[in-house]
């Protein structure tokens, strides 16, 4: 069933993305680059909900906005299963609602999901699998990474993988 | 002793002393919230990575340790909050002049020990009070268990229409027969919406085939996500804190919500506590929960409630790993779902704890059901209370989230899911639902007044139904094509909930009219009294108007 389909990632994203990379690698000085960034960030009060303030940026996987999703159209067949999925991009935006009230945990967690929005069903719960204790090798692991890495663009997930065979190869948690 | 004295026979005879006690077993971890073996709070971070904690190097962290130190601690603020006197700490809990966020700022730089070291100087009030102050959204609400021996749909998707009708914001089955999950997670998923549109629906089952399920959009959250406080008891468990952060991000991954479960003594139960007490484990868990960076956490013990319950102060760990919880800044789904004692007496005060403060949801499991149709093994009240639930709302001006209902009207809702489902299986190919089932289901107490289906023919149509990959776009149509045009426009506004992503922040709930209420547009702010949420105005007057209360116009 699970039909993986390319989605393109949208410039804002990519933008939020670059600004956050230059920003580890210590490259952003400008106070105003500082400022743009600040002023491209979605705050709790001001954007929470999505759904009811900023319907703006709210949109499907497929492109679809939420008004755009009708019961008519559902019915009709119109609309199939992608047009009610989350994107990326929606996921970056709770991230970064997530910061603004001091939640950085969760807003990692919904990195690493915008990120898994790429991987179909049935490969990421194979990846899960692979994750649990005894599964895998650490060659394994490591070719799970890459594949995070280099298929799907999942590089924060690629780095927990990688973290995690780390960890593992300690604790002899590794496939014998 | 020949001769026995007539009060302690009939003691002798009460139903608490059938209950299973215990005294304290230090080297089993039979020990509620305080262990000699449990370790003394310390930090050391170096270059900003925690180089010790309480008392430990790194390089001999077991996994759970490293998981913390690397995922949880913020070592921006840990000195800071180590420094602090546990005493002082647990004092600013329950002062009305510490705002939350003060508390929420320092309590990310607390190491588990340290949290055990403030805790221990609570006493169930103060928990409470800690509570009140802390759990994350303003609003306080309750889940509901839905499921029967029968794993009969027509029963499910009318109680799922009666408990979210009743009040209960999110619902949760579970299988008698595993097969039956798609089915069960479908009657839910209809019937929820039926009695109250907005209402969460969960299948808790196997993870993979749980995930499956919300991927399919048959399901709206999940829970049963369980993880442990020791490194064995968790690789025993076929997982890793790696493992269970990666399927947390999956679930967000498909827009939906999910919270982990952990609980005081499943370290004991499955037999390596490493002589710790059940309250330092449970923190563990807790922490390794915030670190994943899931909105939320079910415990209270939960399904081993029977070990904490047997030892001194074990109601009270309870309580103090729920305030532990939202000391985190995380959703609390606080226990009160399964049977742990006889005494009606002692099932009422241990869920007290939590329903006077009022938690994110106060049980993770009333029993929407009779307790004989409970596949979670019972929950500590079930629909037979419900009228003493209501009272005990109006007694004591507390909102269980419960509301009076009237008979025919909980009679049309459960029709109605009976029957919206029947036009759901037609549609998808699922053996009928027949007009006798509804009535049935519509009437019943329990599965006690449901006829028996044909388990073969559900199962291999459940298997087909799967392999057709039938999502939840699929049971809107089915539901338009046969007039139950306002459910299948909820389910639909339900599956745009996962689009719009609004509902994977912590404690988030929809209200009628599919608005997120979360720990956000929804913060508790308790600052004592004429503050946070209180049961008054319009609400108070639907609460207190209970069936059986006279009206002195008709005197």
């Amino acid at each position: 069933m699970a039909q993986s389909k390319e989605m393109n990632i949208s410039p804002d994203v990519i933008a939020e993305a670059v600004k956050r990379a230059m920003a580890a690698l210590g490259q952003e000085s400008a106070k105003g680059v500082a400022a743009n960034n600040l002023n491209g960030t979605l705050d709790a009060q001001r954007d929470y909900p999505l759904a009811e303030k900023r319907p703006d940026l709210v949109k499907s996987a497929s492109g679809l906005a939420l008004k755009d999703i009708t019961l008519d159209k559902a019915v009709s067949g119109e609309i199939g299963f992608d047009d009610v999925k989350i994107r990326p991009e929606t996921l970056e935006y709770q991230a970064q609602i997530a910061e603004s009230i001091h939640r950085p945990k969760i807003a990692a967690n919904l990195r690493r999901a915008a990120e898994m929005t790429q991987i179909p069903d049935e490969r990421l719960l194979e990846m899960y699998g692979m994750l649990r204790p005894y599964r895998c090798t650490k060659q394994e692991l490591l070719d799970l990474a890459n594949d995070l890495e280099t298929k799907y663009q999942a590089r924060i997930c690629a780095g927990f993988v990688r973290e995690a065979c780390d960890v593992y190869e300690k604790r002899n948690r590794l496939k014998r | 002793m020949a001769k026995r004295q007539k009060r302690f026979e009939v003691l002798a005879e009460r139903a608490v002393n059938e209950d299973g006690f215990i005294k304290e077993w230090i080297d089993v971890g039979l020990v509620a919230m305080d262990s000699p073996n449990d370790p003394s709070a310390s930090i050391k971070i170096e270059n900003g990575k925690v180089a010790e904690m309480d008392g430990k190097r790194r390089e001999d962290f077991d996994m759970i340790d490293t998981w913390i130190a690397d995922h949880t601690i913020d070592t921006a603020v840990a000195e800071e909050a180590m420094a602090l006197d546990s005493l002082k700490i647990a004092r600013m809990l329950v002062d009305i002049n510490v705002p939350r966020a003060e508390i929420v700022r320092l309590s990310v730089g607390m190491t588990p020990a340290k949290y055990v070291d403030v805790l221990k100087k609570m006493n169930v009030v103060e928990l409470m009070m800690a509570m009140q102050k802390l759990r994350p959204r303003r609003t306080p609400s309750n889940q509901a268990h839905v499921t029967n021996v029968k794993d009969t749909p027509a029963l499910l998707a009318a109680d799922a229409a009666e408990g979210a009708y009743r009040g209960f914001s999110e619902i949760e089955t579970t299988v008698g027969v595993v097969r039956y999950a798609p089915m069960n997670a479908l009657s839910l998923l209809v019937g929820g919406q039926v009695g109250r549109p907005g209402v969460l629906a969960q299948c808790a089952v196997e993870e993979a085939l749980e995930l499956t399920m919300g991927m399919r959009g048959l399901t709206h959250y999940a829970e049963t996500v369980s993880v442990y406080g020791t490194e064995q008891v968790f690789v025993d468990g076929d997982d890793t804190p790696w493992s269970k952060a990666f399927l947390a991000s999956a679930y967000a991954s498909r827009g939906l919500k999910m919270r982990f479960t952990s609980g005081t003594g499943s370290e004991v139960q499955m037999g390596y506590a490493e002589g710790k007490s059940m309250l330092y484990l449970e923190i563990r868990c807790v922490m390794i929960t915030k670190g994943a960076g899931v909105q939320g956490l079910q415990n209270g013990s939960i399904s081993v409630v029977g070990v904490p319950g047997a030892v001194p102060s074990g109601v009270r760990a309870m309580l103090a790993e729920n305030v532990a919880t939202v000391l985190n800044d995380m959703e609390v789904a606080s226990g009160n779902d399964q049977t742990f004692t006889h005494s009606p007496i002692r099932n009422t005060a241990r869920m007290l704890m939590q329903f006077l403060p009022g938690t994110d949801f106060i049980f993770s499991g009333y029993s929407a059901v009779p307790n004989y149709d409970n596949m979670f093994a019972g929950s500590t009240h079930d629909v037979d209370d419900y009228d003493d639930m209501l009272v005990l709302q109006r007694d004591l001006q507390v909102d269980m989230s419960l509301r009076p209902v009237r008979e025919d009207d909980v009679i049309a809702v459960r029709n109605k899911a009976a029957r919206a489902l029947q036009a759901v299986f037609n549609e998808l190919r699922l053996p009928p639902i027949t007009d006798e089932e509804v009535d049935a289901a519509t009437y019943a107490h329990g599965t006690k007044d449901m006829g028996d289906r044909n388990i073969a023919e559900d199962l291999r149509a459940i298997d087909e139904f799967m392999q057709r990959g039938t999502t939840g776009l699929d049971v809107v149509r089915a539901l338009a094509k046969h007039g139950f045009n306002d459910v299948a426009e909820s389910v639909l506004n339900m599956l745009k909930g996962k689009v719009s992503g609004d509902y994977l922040h912590t404690s988030a709930i929809f209200d009628e009219n599919f608005n997120v209420v979360a720990a956000i547009n929804d913060l508790n702010d308790y600052e004592g009294p004429g503050t946070g949420y209180r049961l008054e105005g319009e609400r108070w007057e639907l609460l207190k108007d209970i069936r059986a209360a006279i009206d002195p116009e008709d005197v």
